[in-house]
């Protein structure tokens, strides 16, 4: 039975895995910011944002355990300085922190490319 | 991740930026209106926002009672990524208000509106005022536009992925 499982074509590969977490990890962190950015103009809300590179340990983690991917924890962000209506939410951070996470998308998307790119030459290696 | 989900909540953004320049723009069209249907002069309206629950997981983070119980509440609840809700995150127009400051009276006793005392009533409009909203609202709408925009982008290089 393990020599099977040890024959098992990997076509999906530990760092397509990995890189799988990390692009759900960015797109959630593109999506916070937009709630944020939505509610720059909302009184009394507080910024929400999450620990990314905590959650790509976790991610990590959960890759190599062969655990399903969970959700990401959600958290309110501190240390902002709040408007006198209560709102915390700063556009300058919330732009930055959406080319940040457009950014590492991009990454992803590159390495995953190159990652499929290189199971495809294997495919191919008998030349023709 | 539903990437459509994440336009939905700059989109509702945009539309409630786009109401509260319109609303900035009937204030001022309305600076000098003595007349209206519930009679009296115009009276000053302002939009006020709320944010938009969206999915169960996500409204436990935007429970708005007090830090400490937010802090227990969100580190415990998790962010749903999976399943499409029902209603985007974002944000959305709770009422609008109406101003109650009292009017501004000039004397004018040729007005047909002028009371007994010959006062007119008009709007207490400050044009600075709404100009600084309008500002606002530009400036909150072009934000989300620009969101909108990397998020296209993104959805544009997932796309990447299957060409060869």
């Amino acid at each position: 039975m393990d020599a099977i499982k040890d024959m098992e074509l990997p076509i999906s590969t530990r760092l397509s895995e990995q890189l799988t977490r990390y692009l759900d990890l960015a797109a959630t962190q593109a999506k916070l910011t937009a709630v944020n950015m939505a509610n720059i103009d909302t009184p009394g809300y507080r910024a929400i944002g999450m620990d990314f590179n905590a959650e790509m340990q976790n991610a990590l983690q959960s890759v190599d355990s062969r655990e399903p991917s969970f959700p990401a924890h959600v958290t309110l962000t501190e240390g902002l300085v709040a408007r006198p209506d209560g709102n915390n939410v700063s556009m300058d951070r919330e732009g930055m922190n959406l080319a940040e996470s457009q950014l590492k998308f991009k990454t992803g998307i590159a390495l995953l490319r190159q990652e499929y790119q290189r199971v495809m030459d294997a495919i191919h290696a008998d030349g023709k | 991740m539903n990437f459509f989900a994440i336009m939905d909540t700059s989109g509702s953004a945009m539309q409630a930026e786009r109401m509260r320049a319109e609303v900035v723009a009937a204030n001022m069209a309305n600076a000098e209106t003595t007349r209206t249907s519930a009679g009296g002069p115009y009276r000053r309206q302002m939009v006020v926002f709320a944010a938009n629950q969206g999915d169960a997981t996500l409204a436990d983070t935007f429970n708005d009672q007090g830090n400490a119980n937010l802090q227990s509440a969100s580190a415990a609840t998790a962010f749903s990524t999976a399943g499409p809700a029902s209603v985007a995150p974002g944000v959305r127009i709770d009422q609008v208000v109406e101003d109650t400051a009292p009017p501004l009276k000039r004397y004018d006793p040729g007005h047909p509106d002028a009371g007994p005392d010959g006062y007119v009533e008009y709007p207490d409009i400050n044009p600075l005022t709404e100009m600084v909203d309008l500002m606002g609202a530009t400036r909150a709408y072009s934000l989300n536009g620009s969101a909108v925009q990397a998020e296209k982008n993104m959805i544009a290089s997932a796309l990447e992925i299957a060409k060869s």
